[in-house]
Protein backbone atom coordinates (compact mmCIF):
# COMPACT_ATOMS: atom_id res chain seq x y z
CA UNK A 1 0.00 0.00 0.00
CA UNK A 2 2.69 2.82 1.07
CA UNK A 3 6.21 1.73 0.30
CA UNK A 4 8.93 4.08 1.43
CA UNK A 5 12.61 3.86 0.10
CA UNK A 6 15.14 5.67 1.06
CA UNK A 7 13.56 8.80 2.71
CA UNK A 8 15.68 11.93 3.83
CA UNK A 9 14.36 14.59 5.74
CA UNK A 10 16.92 17.77 6.67
CA UNK A 11 15.99 20.72 8.46
CA UNK A 12 19.43 22.95 7.70
CA UNK A 13 22.46 20.78 9.25
CA UNK A 14 19.98 18.45 11.46
CA UNK A 15 19.33 15.21 9.90
CA UNK A 16 15.60 14.78 11.33
CA UNK A 17 15.21 11.36 8.66
CA UNK A 18 17.75 9.20 7.82
CA UNK A 19 17.39 6.84 4.78
CA UNK A 20 14.02 5.84 5.94
CA UNK A 21 12.77 2.49 4.70
CA UNK A 22 9.90 0.26 5.25
CA UNK A 23 6.09 -0.99 3.52
CA UNK A 24 2.27 -0.91 5.22
CA UNK A 25 0.11 -3.53 3.80
CA UNK A 26 -3.73 -2.95 3.42
CA UNK A 27 -5.03 -3.00 6.56
CA UNK A 28 -1.76 -3.62 8.49
CA UNK A 29 -1.89 -2.00 12.47
CA UNK A 30 1.99 -0.76 13.00
CA UNK A 31 3.32 0.92 15.93
CA UNK A 32 5.52 3.70 15.97
CA UNK A 33 7.61 4.07 18.70
CA UNK A 34 10.98 6.03 19.61
CA UNK A 35 12.54 8.66 21.89
CA UNK A 36 11.41 12.45 22.09
CA UNK A 37 13.30 13.66 18.87
CA UNK A 38 13.53 10.39 16.95
CA UNK A 39 11.71 11.71 13.84
CA UNK A 40 8.24 10.10 14.24
CA UNK A 41 6.12 13.16 13.85
CA UNK A 42 8.60 13.96 10.74
CA UNK A 43 8.33 10.68 9.29
CA UNK A 44 3.90 11.31 9.78
CA UNK A 45 4.56 14.78 8.28
CA UNK A 46 6.59 13.40 4.99
CA UNK A 47 4.10 10.83 4.46
CA UNK A 48 0.65 13.67 5.10
CA UNK A 49 2.94 16.12 2.64
CA UNK A 50 2.96 18.41 5.67
CA UNK A 51 6.84 18.07 4.69
CA UNK A 52 8.22 17.55 1.60
CA UNK A 53 11.13 14.62 1.89
CA UNK A 54 15.30 16.42 1.25
CA UNK A 55 15.48 12.90 -0.55
CA UNK A 56 13.69 9.09 -1.07
CA UNK A 57 11.02 7.78 -2.90
CA UNK A 58 7.47 7.73 -1.66
CA UNK A 59 4.58 5.63 -3.36
CA UNK A 60 0.99 4.90 -2.25
CA UNK A 61 -0.76 2.13 -4.21
CA UNK A 62 1.40 2.48 -7.43
CA UNK A 63 1.18 6.66 -7.16
CA UNK A 64 4.23 8.69 -6.49
CA UNK A 65 3.55 11.02 -3.35
CA UNK A 66 6.46 13.28 -3.86
CA UNK A 67 4.81 15.84 -6.11
CA UNK A 68 1.86 16.10 -4.08
CA UNK A 69 0.00 18.71 -1.88
CA UNK A 70 -1.41 17.19 1.35
CA UNK A 71 -5.12 18.05 0.43
CA UNK A 72 -4.21 15.48 -2.33
CA UNK A 73 -3.09 12.72 -0.31
CA UNK A 74 -5.77 13.02 1.42
CA UNK A 75 -8.24 12.10 -1.21
CA UNK A 76 -6.08 9.32 -2.06
CA UNK A 77 -6.83 7.83 1.09
CA UNK A 78 -4.45 8.79 3.84
CA UNK A 79 -5.61 10.20 6.93
CA UNK A 80 -3.98 11.67 9.44
CA UNK A 81 -4.36 12.86 13.30
CA UNK A 82 -2.18 15.98 14.98
CA UNK A 83 -0.27 15.33 18.27
CA UNK A 84 -2.07 18.55 19.16
CA UNK A 85 -5.59 18.36 18.38
CA UNK A 86 -6.31 21.08 16.19
CA UNK A 87 -10.43 21.38 15.75
CA UNK A 88 -11.59 23.85 13.10
CA UNK A 89 -11.93 27.28 14.58
CA UNK A 90 -15.73 28.33 15.48
CA UNK A 91 -17.53 25.33 13.95
CA UNK A 92 -18.86 22.86 15.54
CA UNK A 93 -17.89 19.18 16.15
CA UNK A 94 -20.19 17.93 13.26
CA UNK A 95 -19.08 20.57 10.88
CA UNK A 96 -15.34 19.57 11.38
CA UNK A 97 -16.24 16.62 10.10
CA UNK A 98 -18.54 17.90 7.38
CA UNK A 99 -15.69 19.61 6.11
CA UNK A 100 -13.47 16.71 6.38
CA UNK A 101 -16.25 14.92 4.54
CA UNK A 102 -16.91 17.03 1.80
CA UNK A 103 -14.00 17.81 0.75
CA UNK A 104 -12.04 14.66 1.86
CA UNK A 105 -14.04 12.28 0.72
CA UNK A 106 -15.75 14.24 -1.80
CA UNK A 107 -19.61 13.31 -1.01
CA UNK A 108 -22.04 14.86 2.17
CA UNK A 109 -22.75 11.57 3.39
CA UNK A 110 -24.72 12.61 6.83
CA UNK A 111 -25.46 8.59 7.62
CA UNK A 112 -21.50 8.31 7.91
CA UNK A 113 -21.11 11.04 10.04
CA UNK A 114 -23.26 10.12 12.37
CA UNK A 115 -21.73 6.67 12.58
CA UNK A 116 -18.42 8.26 13.29
CA UNK A 117 -20.01 10.57 16.05
CA UNK A 118 -21.31 7.00 17.48
CA UNK A 119 -18.09 5.17 17.53
CA UNK A 120 -15.59 8.06 18.58
CA UNK A 121 -18.23 8.72 21.50
CA UNK A 122 -18.69 12.36 20.44
CA UNK A 123 -22.98 12.48 19.69
CA UNK A 124 -23.70 14.32 22.43
CA UNK A 125 -21.10 16.77 21.48
CA UNK A 126 -21.88 16.85 17.88
CA UNK A 127 -23.72 20.68 18.04
CA UNK A 128 -20.90 21.95 20.68
CA UNK A 129 -18.44 24.27 19.78
CA UNK A 130 -15.44 22.21 18.44
CA UNK A 131 -12.40 24.81 19.89
CA UNK A 132 -14.15 25.50 23.17
CA UNK A 133 -16.39 23.07 24.32
CA UNK A 134 -14.62 19.98 24.45
CA UNK A 135 -12.55 17.77 26.52
CA UNK A 136 -9.21 17.20 25.83
CA UNK A 137 -10.64 13.25 25.00
CA UNK A 138 -13.45 14.94 22.94
CA UNK A 139 -10.50 16.72 21.10
CA UNK A 140 -8.61 13.69 20.82
CA UNK A 141 -11.62 11.68 19.37
CA UNK A 142 -12.50 14.91 17.05
CA UNK A 143 -9.00 14.61 15.35
CA UNK A 144 -9.72 10.25 14.77
CA UNK A 145 -12.83 11.58 13.26
CA UNK A 146 -11.92 14.25 10.92
CA UNK A 147 -9.34 11.84 9.71
CA UNK A 148 -12.30 8.96 9.41
CA UNK A 149 -14.66 11.54 7.59
CA UNK A 150 -11.93 11.45 4.24
CA UNK A 151 -12.58 7.84 4.35
CA UNK A 152 -9.40 7.05 4.00
CA UNK A 153 -7.66 3.68 3.43
CA UNK A 154 -4.84 4.55 5.74
CA UNK A 155 -4.78 6.19 9.20
CA UNK A 156 -1.67 8.22 10.62
CA UNK A 157 -2.56 8.38 14.18
CA UNK A 158 -0.24 11.25 16.43
CA UNK A 159 0.26 10.29 19.49
CA UNK A 160 -4.23 10.06 20.30
CA UNK A 161 -4.23 8.53 23.63
CA UNK A 162 -1.15 10.96 25.20
CA UNK A 163 -2.31 12.85 28.35
CA UNK A 164 -5.46 10.41 29.13
CA UNK A 165 -6.06 8.60 32.59
CA UNK A 166 -5.70 5.16 32.39
CA UNK A 167 -9.36 4.36 32.08
CA UNK A 168 -9.92 7.17 29.26
CA UNK A 169 -7.35 5.52 27.40
CA UNK A 170 -8.40 2.12 27.68
CA UNK A 171 -11.71 3.20 26.60
CA UNK A 172 -10.03 4.93 23.38
CA UNK A 173 -8.19 2.09 22.99
CA UNK A 174 -11.43 0.23 22.28
CA UNK A 175 -13.16 2.33 19.52
CA UNK A 176 -9.75 2.43 17.56
CA UNK A 177 -10.04 -1.37 17.41
CA UNK A 178 -13.41 -0.56 16.46
CA UNK A 179 -12.81 1.75 14.26
CA UNK A 180 -10.02 -0.54 12.88
CA UNK A 181 -11.85 -3.31 12.41
CA UNK A 182 -15.06 -1.56 10.66
CA UNK A 183 -13.86 0.43 8.50
CA UNK A 184 -10.48 -2.03 7.88
CA UNK A 185 -7.77 0.37 7.61
CA UNK A 186 -4.28 0.26 7.68
CA UNK A 187 -3.06 2.19 10.70
CA UNK A 188 0.13 3.97 11.94
CA UNK A 189 0.24 5.00 15.74
CA UNK A 190 2.55 6.78 17.46
CA UNK A 191 2.70 6.14 20.91
CA UNK A 192 4.91 5.73 24.29
CA UNK A 193 2.70 3.39 26.45
CA UNK A 194 4.48 0.01 25.30
CA UNK A 195 1.67 -2.08 26.54
CA UNK A 196 -1.19 0.15 24.12
CA UNK A 197 1.26 -0.10 21.44
CA UNK A 198 1.74 -4.03 21.76
CA UNK A 199 -2.22 -4.60 22.23
CA UNK A 200 -3.03 -2.85 19.11
CA UNK A 201 -0.12 -3.31 16.80
CA UNK A 202 1.10 -6.84 15.70
CA UNK A 203 4.22 -5.21 14.23
CA UNK A 204 6.36 -2.08 15.63
CA UNK A 205 8.76 0.15 13.87
CA UNK A 206 11.57 1.91 16.01
CA UNK A 207 12.68 5.49 15.31
CA UNK A 208 15.95 6.71 16.92
CA UNK A 209 17.82 9.93 15.70
CA UNK A 210 15.73 9.29 12.28
CA UNK A 211 17.23 6.06 12.00
CA UNK A 212 14.67 3.12 11.86
CA UNK A 213 16.64 0.46 14.12
CA UNK A 214 14.13 -2.13 14.73
CA UNK A 215 10.70 -3.47 12.84
CA UNK A 216 8.94 -6.81 13.85
CA UNK A 217 6.61 -7.76 16.42
CA UNK A 218 6.33 -5.77 19.72
CA UNK A 219 7.74 -8.74 21.73
CA UNK A 220 10.97 -9.14 19.32
CA UNK A 221 11.50 -5.04 19.47
CA UNK A 222 11.10 -4.54 22.81
CA UNK A 223 13.73 -7.46 23.83
CA UNK A 224 16.10 -5.83 20.97
CA UNK A 225 18.90 -4.37 22.96
CA UNK A 226 19.78 -1.78 20.42
CA UNK A 227 15.94 -0.53 21.55
CA UNK A 228 16.25 -0.67 25.01
CA UNK A 229 20.05 1.16 24.74
CA UNK A 230 17.70 4.05 22.43
CA UNK A 231 15.54 4.79 25.53
CA UNK A 232 17.50 4.32 28.43
CA UNK A 233 21.22 4.18 27.36
CA UNK A 234 22.02 0.15 28.91
CA UNK A 235 21.67 -2.33 27.06
CA UNK A 236 19.56 -5.05 28.98
CA UNK A 237 16.26 -4.48 30.66
CA UNK A 238 18.00 -5.82 34.13
CA UNK A 239 20.31 -3.63 33.51
CA UNK A 240 18.06 -0.55 33.15
CA UNK A 241 15.93 -1.39 35.74
CA UNK B 1 -40.81 33.24 14.56
CA UNK B 2 -37.79 31.52 14.23
CA UNK B 3 -34.89 33.74 13.89
CA UNK B 4 -34.59 32.99 10.22
CA UNK B 5 -37.86 33.72 9.34
CA UNK B 6 -37.43 36.89 11.19
CA UNK B 7 -34.30 37.88 9.22
CA UNK B 8 -35.69 37.28 5.78
CA UNK B 9 -38.66 39.84 6.74
CA UNK B 10 -36.93 42.35 7.91
CA UNK B 11 -34.25 41.44 4.87
CA UNK B 12 -37.31 41.60 2.44
CA UNK B 13 -39.00 45.38 4.45
CA UNK B 14 -34.99 46.29 3.85
CA UNK B 15 -35.12 46.22 0.31
CA UNK B 16 -38.89 47.71 -0.33
CA UNK B 17 -37.88 50.42 1.26
CA UNK B 18 -34.59 50.42 -0.60
CA UNK B 19 -35.96 50.04 -3.73
CA UNK B 20 -39.13 51.90 -3.91
CA UNK B 21 -39.00 53.92 -0.76
CA UNK B 22 -35.85 56.15 -1.15
CA UNK B 23 -36.57 57.15 -4.94
CA UNK B 24 -39.74 58.48 -3.90
CA UNK B 25 -38.74 59.96 -0.62
CA UNK B 26 -35.13 61.32 -2.08
CA UNK B 27 -35.83 61.24 -5.79
CA UNK B 28 -36.69 65.52 -5.85
CA UNK B 29 -33.43 65.85 -3.51
CA UNK B 30 -29.99 65.58 -6.39
CA UNK B 31 -27.68 66.30 -2.91
CA UNK B 32 -29.10 63.86 -0.60
CA UNK B 33 -29.41 61.34 -2.94
CA UNK B 34 -26.13 61.85 -4.62
CA UNK B 35 -25.15 60.94 -1.13
CA UNK B 36 -26.72 57.77 -0.35
CA UNK B 37 -24.93 56.60 -4.11
CA UNK B 38 -21.86 57.35 -2.76
CA UNK B 39 -22.42 55.37 0.77
CA UNK B 40 -23.29 52.89 -1.85
CA UNK B 41 -20.17 52.99 -3.86
CA UNK B 42 -18.15 52.60 -0.39
CA UNK B 43 -20.57 49.70 1.11
CA UNK B 44 -20.17 47.67 -2.65
CA UNK B 45 -16.41 48.03 -1.96
CA UNK B 46 -16.78 47.20 2.03
CA UNK B 47 -19.06 43.91 1.06
CA UNK B 48 -15.94 43.03 -0.76
CA UNK B 49 -13.22 43.59 1.47
CA UNK B 50 -15.34 41.78 4.16
CA UNK B 51 -15.82 38.70 2.09
CA UNK B 52 -12.33 38.96 1.87
CA UNK B 53 -11.50 39.24 5.59
CA UNK B 54 -13.69 37.34 6.43
CA UNK B 55 -14.28 34.20 4.69
CA UNK B 56 -10.55 34.47 3.27
CA UNK B 57 -9.27 35.13 6.43
CA UNK B 58 -7.14 37.95 4.50
CA UNK B 59 -6.36 41.63 5.84
CA UNK B 60 -6.25 43.93 2.15
CA UNK B 61 -4.44 47.17 2.32
CA UNK B 62 -5.05 46.92 -1.54
CA UNK B 63 -8.70 47.21 -2.71
CA UNK B 64 -8.40 50.73 -4.29
CA UNK B 65 -6.35 48.56 -7.03
CA UNK B 66 -9.06 46.71 -8.11
CA UNK B 67 -11.57 49.30 -7.85
CA UNK B 68 -8.70 51.78 -9.86
CA UNK B 69 -8.55 48.87 -12.35
CA UNK B 70 -12.17 48.10 -12.53
CA UNK B 71 -13.10 52.04 -13.02
CA UNK B 72 -10.43 52.29 -16.14
CA UNK B 73 -11.13 48.78 -17.86
CA UNK B 74 -14.52 49.90 -18.40
CA UNK B 75 -14.06 53.37 -19.39
CA UNK B 76 -11.77 52.49 -21.83
CA UNK B 77 -13.92 49.80 -22.98
CA UNK B 78 -16.71 52.30 -23.27
CA UNK B 79 -14.70 54.79 -24.85
CA UNK B 80 -12.44 53.53 -26.68
CA UNK B 81 -13.84 50.32 -28.39
CA UNK B 82 -18.03 51.41 -28.20
CA UNK B 83 -18.70 48.80 -25.54
CA UNK B 84 -22.17 49.22 -24.26
CA UNK B 85 -21.93 50.50 -21.19
CA UNK B 86 -23.17 47.47 -18.98
CA UNK B 87 -21.22 45.12 -20.63
CA UNK B 88 -18.24 46.90 -20.10
CA UNK B 89 -19.18 47.50 -16.67
CA UNK B 90 -18.84 43.70 -16.11
CA UNK B 91 -15.95 43.69 -17.92
CA UNK B 92 -14.29 46.67 -15.53
CA UNK B 93 -14.90 43.64 -12.67
CA UNK B 94 -13.25 40.76 -14.93
CA UNK B 95 -10.23 43.44 -15.45
CA UNK B 96 -9.77 43.81 -11.96
CA UNK B 97 -10.33 39.83 -11.36
CA UNK B 98 -7.47 39.45 -13.62
CA UNK B 99 -5.43 42.20 -11.81
CA UNK B 100 -5.82 40.19 -8.71
CA UNK B 101 -4.31 37.01 -10.09
CA UNK B 102 -0.94 38.83 -10.84
CA UNK B 103 -1.88 39.19 -6.48
CA UNK B 104 -1.70 35.14 -6.37
CA UNK B 105 1.96 34.74 -5.07
CA UNK B 106 1.22 36.89 -2.24
CA UNK B 107 -1.07 34.15 -0.88
CA UNK B 108 1.75 32.47 0.77
CA UNK B 109 1.92 35.57 3.28
CA UNK B 110 0.03 36.21 6.49
CA UNK B 111 -1.20 38.80 8.14
CA UNK B 112 0.73 42.14 7.99
CA UNK B 113 2.97 40.86 5.35
CA UNK B 114 0.10 39.56 2.84
CA UNK B 115 -1.76 43.42 3.90
CA UNK B 116 1.67 45.24 2.72
CA UNK B 117 2.67 42.96 -0.40
CA UNK B 118 -1.01 44.09 -1.67
CA UNK B 119 -0.57 47.71 -0.87
CA UNK B 120 2.40 47.73 -2.94
CA UNK B 121 0.41 46.36 -5.85
CA UNK B 122 -2.02 48.66 -5.56
CA UNK B 123 0.59 51.17 -6.08
CA UNK B 124 1.92 49.18 -9.13
CA UNK B 125 -1.59 49.67 -10.76
CA UNK B 126 -1.69 53.65 -10.14
CA UNK B 127 1.72 53.86 -11.68
CA UNK B 128 0.69 51.83 -14.36
CA UNK B 129 -2.44 54.14 -14.64
CA UNK B 130 -0.59 57.44 -14.65
CA UNK B 131 2.15 56.14 -17.29
CA UNK B 132 -0.14 54.36 -20.16
CA UNK B 133 -0.90 57.81 -21.30
CA UNK B 134 -2.30 56.36 -24.80
CA UNK B 135 -4.76 54.33 -23.11
CA UNK B 136 -5.21 55.97 -19.92
CA UNK B 137 -4.84 59.68 -20.60
CA UNK B 138 -1.81 59.86 -18.16
CA UNK B 139 -2.35 62.47 -15.22
CA UNK B 140 -4.70 63.90 -17.25
CA UNK B 141 -7.53 61.24 -16.47
CA UNK B 142 -10.41 60.40 -18.87
CA UNK B 143 -13.29 62.87 -19.72
CA UNK B 144 -17.01 62.52 -20.63
CA UNK B 145 -16.49 58.83 -19.92
CA UNK B 146 -20.58 57.26 -21.22
CA UNK B 147 -22.93 58.00 -18.76
CA UNK B 148 -25.61 54.82 -18.26
CA UNK B 149 -28.12 54.33 -21.03
CA UNK B 150 -31.97 54.81 -21.19
CA UNK B 151 -33.77 51.46 -21.09
CA UNK B 152 -37.32 50.76 -21.91
CA UNK B 153 -37.21 54.80 -21.05
CA UNK B 154 -35.85 54.81 -17.75
CA UNK B 155 -32.67 56.75 -17.80
CA UNK B 156 -30.10 54.93 -15.57
CA UNK B 157 -27.98 58.24 -16.38
CA UNK B 158 -29.80 60.38 -13.44
CA UNK B 159 -29.16 60.29 -10.14
CA UNK B 160 -32.22 57.93 -9.33
CA UNK B 161 -31.02 55.59 -12.07
CA UNK B 162 -27.39 54.89 -10.37
CA UNK B 163 -28.49 54.81 -7.05
CA UNK B 164 -30.73 51.74 -8.82
CA UNK B 165 -27.90 50.44 -9.91
CA UNK B 166 -25.40 50.31 -7.35
CA UNK B 167 -28.40 49.10 -4.96
CA UNK B 168 -28.37 46.23 -7.27
CA UNK B 169 -24.50 45.67 -7.15
CA UNK B 170 -24.76 46.14 -3.41
CA UNK B 171 -27.28 43.58 -2.93
CA UNK B 172 -26.16 41.14 -5.31
CA UNK B 173 -22.34 41.12 -3.79
CA UNK B 174 -24.05 40.81 -0.39
CA UNK B 175 -26.52 37.85 -1.51
CA UNK B 176 -23.10 36.16 -2.72
CA UNK B 177 -20.98 36.32 0.07
CA UNK B 178 -23.97 35.56 2.43
CA UNK B 179 -24.38 32.25 -0.01
CA UNK B 180 -21.36 31.26 0.03
CA UNK B 181 -20.85 31.51 3.73
CA UNK B 182 -23.49 29.47 4.31
CA UNK B 183 -22.18 26.77 1.76
CA UNK B 184 -19.51 24.14 2.32
CA UNK B 185 -17.28 26.46 0.85
CA UNK B 186 -17.50 28.85 3.61
CA UNK B 187 -17.65 26.40 6.32
CA UNK B 188 -13.72 25.30 5.25
CA UNK B 189 -12.92 28.53 4.15
CA UNK B 190 -13.69 29.38 8.03
CA UNK B 191 -12.23 26.21 9.09
CA UNK B 192 -9.12 27.75 7.96
CA UNK B 193 -8.43 30.80 9.95
CA UNK B 194 -6.61 29.28 12.82
CA UNK B 195 -5.28 25.76 11.43
CA UNK B 196 -4.72 25.73 8.14
CA UNK B 197 -2.64 23.20 7.56
CA UNK B 198 -4.88 20.81 9.49
CA UNK B 199 -8.18 21.52 6.89
CA UNK B 200 -5.22 20.94 4.14
CA UNK B 201 -4.76 17.24 5.40
CA UNK B 202 -8.05 16.43 5.04
CA UNK B 203 -8.30 17.43 1.31
CA UNK B 204 -9.35 20.91 1.51
CA UNK B 205 -7.09 22.61 -1.26
CA UNK B 206 -6.93 25.09 1.09
CA UNK B 207 -4.93 28.20 -1.17
CA UNK B 208 -7.38 27.72 -4.40
CA UNK B 209 -10.25 28.58 -1.63
CA UNK B 210 -8.43 31.73 -0.86
CA UNK B 211 -7.49 32.77 -4.68
CA UNK B 212 -11.01 32.17 -5.09
CA UNK B 213 -11.87 34.68 -2.55
CA UNK B 214 -9.38 37.35 -3.84
CA UNK B 215 -10.26 36.86 -7.53
CA UNK B 216 -14.55 37.43 -6.54
CA UNK B 217 -13.69 40.44 -4.23
CA UNK B 218 -11.80 41.63 -7.09
CA UNK B 219 -14.56 41.18 -9.48
CA UNK B 220 -17.41 43.07 -7.03
CA UNK B 221 -14.93 45.76 -6.28
CA UNK B 222 -13.82 46.19 -9.90
CA UNK B 223 -17.89 45.94 -11.40
CA UNK B 224 -18.14 49.11 -8.09
CA UNK B 225 -15.21 50.76 -9.56
CA UNK B 226 -16.55 50.84 -12.86
CA UNK B 227 -20.02 51.89 -11.70
CA UNK B 228 -18.52 54.95 -10.32
CA UNK B 229 -16.43 55.83 -13.32
CA UNK B 230 -19.96 55.89 -15.40
CA UNK B 231 -21.81 57.70 -12.65
CA UNK B 232 -19.00 60.36 -12.14
CA UNK B 233 -18.18 60.61 -15.68
CA UNK B 234 -14.45 61.36 -15.47
CA UNK B 235 -10.86 59.62 -13.55
CA UNK B 236 -7.58 60.11 -12.76
CA UNK B 237 -5.31 58.02 -11.13
CA UNK B 238 -5.10 59.98 -8.27
CA UNK B 239 -9.28 59.45 -7.85
CA UNK B 240 -9.55 56.48 -8.75
CA UNK B 241 -6.34 54.47 -6.71
CA UNK B 242 -7.07 57.01 -4.14
CA UNK B 243 -6.10 55.16 -0.63
CA UNK B 244 -10.05 56.28 0.26
CA UNK B 245 -11.19 53.51 -1.75
CA UNK B 246 -9.57 51.58 0.64
CA UNK B 247 -9.39 52.99 4.16
CA UNK B 248 -13.37 53.98 4.29
CA UNK B 249 -14.96 50.52 2.91
CA UNK B 250 -11.89 48.98 5.66
CA UNK B 251 -13.61 51.68 8.19
CA UNK B 252 -17.05 50.52 7.26
CA UNK B 253 -17.11 47.26 7.79
CA UNK B 254 -15.43 47.42 10.56
CA UNK B 255 -18.00 49.81 12.11
CA UNK B 256 -20.92 47.98 10.62
CA UNK B 257 -19.40 44.57 11.78
CA UNK B 258 -17.62 42.61 8.63
CA UNK B 259 -18.21 39.32 10.15
CA UNK B 260 -21.90 39.66 9.10
CA UNK B 261 -23.47 40.11 5.68
CA UNK B 262 -24.79 43.60 5.54
CA UNK B 263 -22.77 44.89 8.46
CA UNK B 264 -20.22 46.70 5.74
CA UNK B 265 -23.44 48.00 4.01
CA UNK B 266 -24.94 49.42 6.92
CA UNK B 267 -21.33 50.57 8.30
CA UNK B 268 -21.10 52.65 4.99
CA UNK B 269 -24.47 54.04 5.31
CA UNK B 270 -24.03 55.01 8.81
CA UNK B 271 -20.69 56.64 8.50
CA UNK B 272 -20.90 58.28 5.56
CA UNK B 273 -24.09 59.97 5.60
CA UNK B 274 -23.74 60.72 9.30
CA UNK B 275 -20.16 62.21 8.24
CA UNK B 276 -21.48 64.25 5.39
CA UNK B 277 -25.00 65.33 7.03
CA UNK B 278 -24.54 65.47 10.62
CA UNK B 279 -20.58 66.22 11.01
CA UNK B 280 -19.58 68.48 7.91
CA UNK B 281 -22.34 71.02 8.72
CA UNK B 282 -20.62 71.37 12.19
CA UNK B 283 -17.31 71.14 11.51
CA UNK B 284 -16.53 71.64 7.86
CA UNK B 285 -12.59 71.23 8.55
CA UNK B 286 -11.47 68.08 10.49
CA UNK B 287 -15.21 66.37 10.62
CA UNK B 288 -13.14 63.45 9.96
CA UNK B 289 -11.88 63.04 13.53
CA UNK B 290 -15.17 62.69 15.14
CA UNK B 291 -15.18 59.36 12.61
CA UNK B 292 -12.41 58.49 13.89
CA UNK B 293 -13.17 58.69 17.74
CA UNK B 294 -16.58 56.93 16.54
CA UNK B 295 -14.51 54.06 14.96
CA UNK B 296 -12.45 53.56 17.92
CA UNK B 297 -15.29 53.85 20.28
CA UNK B 298 -16.92 51.33 18.33
CA UNK B 299 -13.81 48.59 18.21
CA UNK B 300 -13.11 49.29 22.47
CA UNK B 301 -16.92 48.91 23.32
CA UNK B 302 -18.90 46.34 20.37
CA UNK B 303 -15.70 44.89 18.85
CA UNK B 304 -18.16 42.61 16.38
CA UNK B 305 -19.46 46.28 15.01
CA UNK B 306 -22.51 47.47 14.82
CA UNK B 307 -24.87 45.24 13.83
CA UNK B 308 -24.13 42.50 16.30
CA UNK B 309 -24.25 45.24 18.90
CA UNK B 310 -27.63 46.24 17.55
CA UNK B 311 -29.02 41.92 17.45
CA UNK B 312 -27.76 41.73 21.41
CA UNK B 313 -25.93 38.58 20.11
CA UNK B 314 -22.03 38.79 21.02
CA UNK B 315 -20.22 37.66 18.08
CA UNK B 316 -18.84 34.48 20.11
CA UNK B 317 -22.13 33.29 20.95
CA UNK B 318 -23.62 33.94 17.18
CA UNK B 319 -21.25 31.83 15.72
CA UNK B 320 -23.93 29.74 13.53
CA UNK B 321 -24.71 33.39 11.58
CA UNK B 322 -21.40 34.09 11.15
CA UNK B 323 -18.77 32.82 8.67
Amino acid sequence: MLTLDGVQVNFGGVQALKCASFSIAEGESIGLVGPNGAGKTTLFNVISGVVRPTAGRLDFRGTSLLKLPEWKRARLGIGRSFQIPRPFGHCTVRENLLVAQRFGAGKKDPGRIDEILDILNLRDKADRDATTELALTEHKALEVGKALATEPSLLLLDEVLAGLETSGKRAFMERLAAVRDRYRLAMVIIEHDIATIAALCPRVLVLNFGQIIADGSPDAVFRDPEVIRSYTGETTLAEAS
Amino acid sequence: MSNALTNRILLAVALAVAYVGVPLVFGGNAYVLGLIVAALTIAGVAVAWALLGNLGGMVSFGHAAFFGVGSYTSAVLAMKLGVPVFAAMLLGGLGAAVSSIAMLPALRLRGPYFALAILAYAHIFQILATEMTPVTGGAGGLLSIPRFPTVLGFDFGDKTGGYLIVLTIVVLAALAYDAIRRSTWGLALKAMHDTEVATRVVGVPSTHLKAAMLVLSAFITGVVGAFNAHFISFLDPDYAFSSGWTVLPIAAAIFGGYRTVWGPVVGALAIYLVDQLLFKPILPHGHQMILGVLLCAMILFSPGGLMPALSRRPVKENRHAHA
